[in-house]
């Protein structure tokens, strides 16, 4: 992937996360129901955590090195 | 059996073994040998300071009485390291390059390298923490009551010692261990490569020592199903009903806050951070040493709730489950668990927090006392720095006792660490605006995070003492002077909210609008455009341009001296070496980001300020006439720098010109001297030649006379016009010959010959001095001996002592050969000696009243002396007469 679309993709990462853990995606698990002996909400939290992990090794193998990184776009907020 | 004393000195000798690991890493690192000391593992280990006793004993604690709560004090942190490239690295960027040594650094150098800010933001960073060093005291005096005294626990001695007096104990020795520990030296960039290495070592014991209970439990537990349906028929809810609510995410959103904001972790995160792309690999590895801290953390609270009698602290269930099943081994091994837990924090707590109470508050105080001249020997700012360190580590550890034994009778662990927290928190968008937003203002950001810090200080540092004080329990109750809209805990009369909602929610959004409302009302100062140009802009420009560049009249001296004084001697040697008399700028600009990696920017930029005189407000001017932005400054050093350039050049025109000037003068006394030349011959041969024509009455004799002074005349003015053509030619570059290999003492020979007539009719002597053999050099015979006899032929003319002579020598020797004339004339007068080599000059003070030639001899001379690659000179002497050199590359 070129680097702004990775620099897209980690910052898409970092909102994903941020919509998974919270109310209403994180309630849509809430089912009183037990997965491999434990709570599904218990379960999806660590799951989402773990695929956050992966993600996260996956992007910062690719994002720009210090030396090659050029000054990016960045709108200032 | 685990006695007190086991217990004791097995604390003790792990302390032993922390102090072994941060000597020898700390010999290594000095040594430049510790390559792994500085490995991305390493750091994201020592981020894992983020782990305190909160995590290793409150996380179950939190677990057995809120369910998945706890989870948010550790996904918060996830998502802003798996968002790294955006906060994290831009905040590890501008740190590195402005030599940020705390969070208090940071903010007081965006906004305008404010003392005041640092020192609001030191303040409440301090209050903030106290309540987190008290959780660590707690911890660790009940893990130390619950591992030593079981029989008694939960009761009040051990070993006679109550649980206020050990938490004393406690607090003296970690205070004693910290200061031995982070207050050895003071280094520039404010890097603990020995502490580093000794908390990643306690970030591997803590985590081993949680995933053994976790291991024991689930085995113990029959494994987790079994754990999990346990609990559900002993009526505990394992679902987290209502989990995610609005109080789940205030933790997420403080748990985020915190790990920017607490000052540990900017330590650890920031500070000393050795690599930028250390976080690539923490991006993802800090993420996954929190899920496995967190991995048991519900086991071993369901298994404890099942299996331990009621009433039994969850907050000590990982001590109390392997002591009840007679692992005392393993109580042991969790005990040290929790023990690293709590020191790490608290070391790397306390050095952070009295790196920004010395430099913020001691530094600033005694500058201006002192005026800047009172520490007057080298070591001094040193000492008193670490001096500082030590009574601020003091200081800290105290408050957070004071803050224990005020708050004692609450038992849970992680609501007190909640407080702190939410108070650090109220630095988050001053940060965030620091990085992000170029028109925050200085004013805005102390209005922002002062009025933060009061609503937390109302509504949840206050609250925390209802227990020990009645006024408190009153206002919580009724509100100050019965206003009830004012009540801590419902601020603005929202009733039926969680307390910490309540209070998460009110200070940063208050915080947040006051910081925008007031950035967008004032304005910013010169100095504050620039930094904030200078942190906006952090991966737009190149490094190279740094503007906050303090101007004055500082000797190197001056500077020095300060340098050693805070840098120490063999620093301050390094960083001046190769500095001589006006230090530039830039020099300046270093030495200040030097300065302020010891005594922080504020500081150093006052100090800087004292010694270069009047600095502050020509620092104003300047910037103030440079405009708006950090382009326009940048923009006006470029023309500062053009404009010099242009100076130097039009110097360099003005010096061409008088030059020129003169030359011309010159050539107008020449062109004079040239037609009285010509006239002369002229009028003689005109004069002579009518006398041939019109007298008759001549004799032979007279007749063959005046032939042959008007032969003669014709031939001076020939050899007037050659000079004159010969010149020109040569300056077109015409009339070229071809170097050939030639023997110059041959030259020599017969210019000599030529010459000696000459002499003789002046009887004057022409002495041939040393000569070389035989000299071998590329050029044209003739040529040569024009030029010598030019040489010689002026000193001859030209020399009026009274026993006139000339003297000829050559020699040779390393590749070069060497021709001198030497006479003992009057010599050339130094005004005249750059010119006499100029086309048309000649002599003109020499004391010769009748100048013979056409000002033309050296001036050709020398070119064709060029021409055949040597060059011709006059040696600069002192004494009488002149000394013409020539120097030839010999072959």
């Amino acid at each position: 992937m070129e680097r702004r679309k990775l620099e897209s993709a980690a910052l898409f990462l970092s909102l994903l996360g941020v919509l998974l853990i919270l109310p209403p995606i994180a309630v849509v698990f809430q089912l009183q129901r037990r997965f491999l002996g434990l709570p599904l909400e218990v379960i999806y939290l660590f799951v989402c955590w773990l695929g956050l992990i992966g993600a996260a090794l996956w992007l910062g193998r690719r994002l720009p090195r210090e030396a090659e990184a050029e000054p990016p776009d960045e709108g200032e907020s | 059996m685990l006695t007190p004393d086991v217990v004791i000195a097995v604390a003790i000798g792990y302390v032993g073994l922390l102090f072994l690991i941060a000597y020898v890493s700390d010999r290594q690192a000095r040594n430049d040998k510790a390559a792994f000391l500085r490995s991305p593992f390493i750091y994201t280990l020592a981020i894992s300071v983020y782990c305190t006793s909160w995590t290793f004993y409150g996380a179950v604690g939190s677990a057995a009485r809120n369910g998945l709560e706890y989870l948010a004090i550790y996904l918060g942190p996830t998502l802003v390291f798996i968002g790294w490239w955006f906060v994290l690295r831009r905040l590890v960027r501008i740190s590195h390059k402005q030599r940020i040594t705390s969070i208090a650094d940071l903010l007081s150098a965006r906004f305008g390298k404010s003392s005041r800010l640092a020192v609001l933001i030191t303040v409440i960073a301090v209050i903030g923490i106290a309540p987190y060093i008290a959780l660590q005291l707690k911890a660790v005096t009940s893990s130390l009551q619950a591992i030593a005294g079981v029989g008694e626990f939960p009761g009040r001695t051990l070993r006679g010692i109550d649980e206020v007096g050990l938490a004393l104990a406690v607090a003296a020795g970690m205070a004693l261990f910290t200061i031995l520990f982070g207050t050895r030296n003071v280094d520039a960039k404010e890097q603990h490569h020995g502490v580093v290495a000794a908390i990643a070592f306690e970030a591997i014991v803590k985590l081993a020592a949680l995933l053994a209970i976790g291991i024991f439990v689930i085995y113990a537990g029959g494994g987790l199903e079994a754990i999990f349906s346990r609990a559900e028929a002993a009526g505990i809810d394992i679902y987290s009903t209502g989990n995610f609510d609005d109080r789940w995410v205030a933790m997420n959103v403080l748990s985020a806050a915190a790990i920017l904001c607490l000052p540990r972790q900017f330590q650890i995160t920031v500070v000393e951070n050795s690599n930028e792309n250390h976080l690539r690999t923490a991006g993802w590895a800090f993420p996954a040493y929190l899920l496995l801290m967190s991995l048991f953390t519900l086991p071993i609270a369901l298994f404890g709730l099942t299996s331990m009698p009621a009433g039994a602290n969850p907050d000590m269930f990982v001590l109390t489950l392997p002591l009840s099943a007679g692992q005392e081994g393993l109580a042991l091994f969790s005990f040290i668990g929790g023990f690293s837990s709590a020191t790490s924090m608290i070391i790397v707590e306390s050095i952070a927090l009295s790196i920004m109470v010395s430099n913020h508050i001691v530094m600033p105080i005694v500058l201006r006392v002192t005026q800047g001249h009172g520490v007057a020997s080298a070591r001094g700012v040193s000492r008193l720095l670490l001096n500082s360190r030590r009574f601020s580590i003091a200081l800290i550890l105290l408050l957070g006792f004071l803050y224990f034994y005020l708050t004692r009778d609450s038992d849970a662990l992680a609501p007190i660490g909640l407080i702190s927290f939410c108070g650090v928190a109220q630095f988050l968008p001053a940060i965030i605006a620091a990085l992000f937003w170029r028109e925050a203002s200085l004013k805005a950001a102390t209005a922002a995070v002062a009025v933060g810090f009061v609503v937390w200080a109302w509504s949840s540092f206050m609250p925390s003492f209802q227990s020990s004080s009645p006024l408190v329990a009153e206002i919580m109750a009724n509100g100050p002077w019965g206003i009830a809209w004012l009540r801590p805990e419902a601020l603005f009369g929202v009733e039926g909210i969680d307390p910490l909602v309540n209070v998460v929610f009110w200070s940063l959004f208050l915080n947040t609008t006051t910081l925008i409302v007031v950035s967008l009302l004032s304005s910013q100062s010169a100095l504050e455009r620039v930094q904030a140009a200078l942190f906006a802009d952090l991966f737009r420009r190149s490094s190279a341009a740094t503007p906050a560049v303090i101007r004055g009249s500082a000797t190197i001296e001056d500077l020095y001296f300060v340098a050693e004084r805070v840098l120490g001697s063999p620093r301050a040697k390094a960083l001046f070496e190769g500095v001589t008399d006006m230090p530039p700028p830039q020099f300046i600009d270093r030495l200040e980001r030097e300065l302020a990696g010891s005594i922080g920017a504020a500081s150093a930029h006052v100090m800087l300020s004292k010694v270069v005189s009047g600095d502050a407000v020509s620092l104003e001017e300047v910037f103030e006439m440079a405009g708006e932005t950090r382009q326009v400054i940048a923009y006006s050093q470029e023309l500062e720098r053009t404009s010099a350039e242009l100076r130097s050049t039009a110097q360099k025109l003005e010096e061409a010109n008088t030059q020129l000037r003169a030359i011309d003068t010159e050539k107008d006394e020449f062109l004079s001297q040239v037609s009285h030349e010509v006239r002369t011959p002229m009028t003689s041969i005109r004069s002579f030649s009518e006398i041939l024509l019109e007298e008759q009455r001549l004799t032979a004799d007279e007749r063959q006379r005046f032939v042959k002074t008007i032969h003669q005349e014709s031939l001076r003015l020939t050899k007037l016009l050659d000079d004159i053509l010969g010149m020109s030619a040569l300056d077109r570059g015409e009339r070229g010959w071809d170097n050939a290999p030639i023997d110059a003492e041959h030259s020599i020979d017969r210019a000599i010959e030529v010459c000696s007539a000459l002499a003789q009719q002046r009887r004057m002597q022409l002495s041939v001095g040393g000569r070389a053999p035989r000299a071998m050099i590329s050029g044209e015979p003739d040529r040569l001996c024009q030029v010598l006899i030019n040489l010689i032929s002026n000193a001859i003319k030209y020399n009026d002592a009274a026993e006139p002579m000339v003297e000829v020598r050559s020699r040779a020797g390393r590749g070069r050969y060497l021709i001198e004339v030497a006479d003992n004339g009057p010599g050339i007068p130094k005004a005249e000696r750059k010119l006499i080599f100029e086309k048309f000059a000649r002599g003109q003070s020499g004391g010769v009243t009748a100048p013979a030639g056409a000002g033309l001899g050296l001036a050709i001379s020398r070119q064709l002396i060029e021409r055949m690659n040597g060059k011709l000179e006059l040696l600069p002497g002192t004494g009488p007469g002149a000394c013409f050199r020539i120097t030839l590359p010999l072959l």
